[in-house]
């Protein structure tokens, strides 16, 4: 008779006349399944025709600790129909039972989802060509929506829009004018910096003024939309579309667009241009601010040489620049806001996207614009 | 009801007794003095009208919602006097599946169920992906499911990922909040043969909160009811029916007509 003890008492193997009797005792619980596994390991079980697994000394069992024992036995090659059970506690025969009834299943494949670079090239490229094509269509619906808003202009949400219109521009306006304040002072004090080595200090007033209202408050006041409003409107419709409101709305009847899309596209492109003209004035104060303080050009001759030099074209066209951009910001941030998938990670990357989208948008609308104003010499 | 009467609990050890719970939720008094007791193995229901408080009563239970007044034991510890630790080592030894299932979505589903043997477990990392599928197919959902996201799961399909997450750490008490709404019939039953056969198996403990009649009449030792913030009846399927509370027939009965109506 030939007997092999296992650690801890867990398992015992003896053999005889050809029959092996498998002994279990002690805890069989997930606790110490690391252990189990080892003493699986190190009885050396082999497969035999037939075998007896004894029972009588189970304190404990469940099922992480019976699929480890059935899983070994299957993996030497025993087969259930081997296996006769002897003096187990009624209840964890039962457990057995189920454990061997929905052992048959293979276990979980493991996931592989790493692909090689260029597939991965190729992936994003098609999604990037998707995304292009859904943004194509999105305009072509919302165009439609708005002009049956102009056929029936009822349709048209006022408290909706008034509502957005504050969130997008009255709660934006500290913060516009705060950046845009600090980059007057930033602009002037670096050119200040250069224009006092030729004693050119009053053509600060140009430059300043020329920079601010043409380029730098458009520019930046669009940037900080996009990632207050655009993200908002990504993460606000997103969840919406997660808690199938988007659904629940064309159920009612009513158009997605025209209660989600155009109150925002309307309040947005109303708000940009006022937050660009309030960047405008932050901008120029931080730049007289430092004129006055450090170039020696007074409140008065710097509002007077303003007035002649800086021509109506500058703020205009920035001004004309502001509704372009936010059209541009709200319907990328709407459209990601539908594509969101049924996932609270997939309202963070769409939001990540739709900042990522508005402010390279806005960047090349801008340099679209300066080539454009540039031929047209304005 | 003096839930120390019943026989039924006195006999066995209790792992859950809940004494006097008040909830209040600004002017509306949610809960006027719940009491009660579970024993081990015991697969015990709640049932109630909606708006009863019964998933908040729940999440009062396992120590997610803090109740105006009363107390709650859970395995020998005092949920609401114990300290992070006890409440984090507590939490180990019972598992809950919420109503929508409450996967974390940026995880398969494979990595969802491994979530808790990562945590709290110190096994092998080559013993983790055999014991997951494994307890896919115990809840009895194909290796495949493994790879998928939650998000491409069904509803069905959710709950038994969740249910295989609640059970991974081998619990003593399961709670189950609607385990089988919004499951077809063939699985709802197939659901609650599986919880029938852990609880005998294991001597699981399971507290469901649930609106399935069939659930009640089939697998379910003792039904606990809440109405007006107490606990109006409580007792097996049969003595509860029997009982003279109008809103509990109505409750049992609703289901009768509504079959031959429909035949």
């Amino acid at each position: 008779m030939a007997m092999m003890n296992t650690a801890s008492g867990l398992l015992q193997l003896e053999s005889a006349d050809g029959t092996s009797v498998l002994r279990l005792g002690g805890v069989w619980r997930l606790s110490n399944l690391a252990a189990i596994a080892g003493a699986l390991q190190a009885s050396g079980l082999s497969a035999c025709k037939h075998f007896v697994l004894e029972g009588g000394g189970l304190q404990e069992l469940d099922t992480a600790a019976a699929f480890m024992l059935y899983r070994h036995l299957a993996g030497v090659g025993c087969t259930e129909s081997m296996v006769t059970r002897r003096g187990f506690d009624p209840r964890h025969e039962r457990l057995l039972d189920l454990v061997c009834e929905r052992m048959s299943c293979p276990p979980a494949a493991a996931k592989n989802r790493r692909r090689d670079p260029l597939s991965r090239i190729g992936a994003a490229t098609l999604k990037l060509w998707r995304l292009l094509q859904i943004h194509v269509a999105f305009i072509g619906t919302v165009a439609s929506e708005l002009l049956a808003l102009l056929r029936r202009p009822g349709l048209f949400r006022f408290k909706e829009t008034a509502s957005q219109f504050e969130t997008i521009c009255l709660d934006a306006i500290p913060i516009a004018a705060l950046v845009t304040f600090l980059i007057g002072v930033v602009f002037t004090y670096l050119l200040g910096l250069q224009a006092q080595r030729y004693g050119a200090n009053i053509f600060v007033v140009d430059g300043v003024g020329l920079a601010v209202c043409r380029e730098l408050s458009p520019l930046l006041v669009a940037v900080i939309v996009a990632g207050r409003s655009g993200a908002a409107f990504t993460a606000q419709i997103g969840t919406m579309k997660v808690q199938d409101e988007i659904d629940a709305i064309s159920t009612l009847g009513l158009s997605p667009v025209q209660v989600l899309v155009i109150p925002r596209l309307v309040a947005i492109m109303a708000a940009l241009p006022l937050l660009v003209f309030v960047g405008d004035l932050a901008g120029i104060a931080g730049g007289m601010l430092i004129a006055a303080w450090q170039l020696d050009v007074s409140v008065p001759t710097f509002l007077e040489r303003l007035h002649g030099v800086l021509p109506m074209s500058a703020p205009v066209v920035g001004l004309v620049k502001a509704p372009v951009f936010a059209a541009f910001i709200a319907m990328i941030a709407c459209r990601m806001g539908m594509l969101v998938a049924r996932d609270a990670r997939s309202v963070g990357e769409n939001t990540t996207s739709t900042v990522v989208q508005s402010i390279v948008w806005v960047i090349v609308l801008d340099a679209v614009f300066a080539i454009v104003f540039q031929h047209l010499d304005i | 009801m003096d839930t120390a009467a019943n026989p039924r609990v006195a006999q066995q050890d209790v792992v859950l007794q809940v004494d006097g719970i008040v909830t209040r939720f600004g002017p509306a008094t949610i809960h006027d003095g719940v009491s009660f007791s579970v024993g081990r193995g015991q697969v015990v229901a709640l049932i109630g009208g909606s708006g009863t408080g019964k998933s908040v009563l729940v999440k009062e239970v396992i120590g997610l919602l803090r109740p105006t007044a009363g107390s709650v034991r859970l395995l020998g510890a005092d949920v609401w006097s114990s300290d992070a630790e006890a409440l984090s080592a507590l939490r180990r030894r019972f598992g809950m599946l919420f109503q929508d299932g409450a996967l974390f979505s940026s995880l398969t589903v494979a990595e969802n169920i491994a979530v808790p043997f990562r945590e709290h477990t110190d096994l092998p990392a080559a013993l983790i992906p055999p014991l997951v599928g494994f307890k896919l197919s115990l809840v009895g959902l194909p290796p495949e499911a493994g790879a998928k996201m939650p998000s491409e799961l069904s509803g069905g399909m959710r709950k038994r990922v969740a249910l295989a997450r609640a059970l991974a750490l081998e619990p003593e008490i399961l709670f189950l909040d609607e385990p089988t709404s919004g499951l077809d019939p063939i699985s709802a039953r197939a659901f609650d043969h599986l919880v029938r056969v852990l609880s005998d198996g294991l001597g699981l403990t399971v507290f469901i909160v649930t609106h399935d009649l069939d659930t009640l009449l089939s697998i379910i030792d003792r039904v606990i009811v809440l109405s007006g913030g107490k606990v109006i009846a409580d007792g097996t399927v049969d003595e509860v029916m029997q009982g003279g509370d109008p809103w509990i027939r109505d409750y049992f009965s609703a289901r009768v007509p509504a079959v031959r109506k429909g035949s």
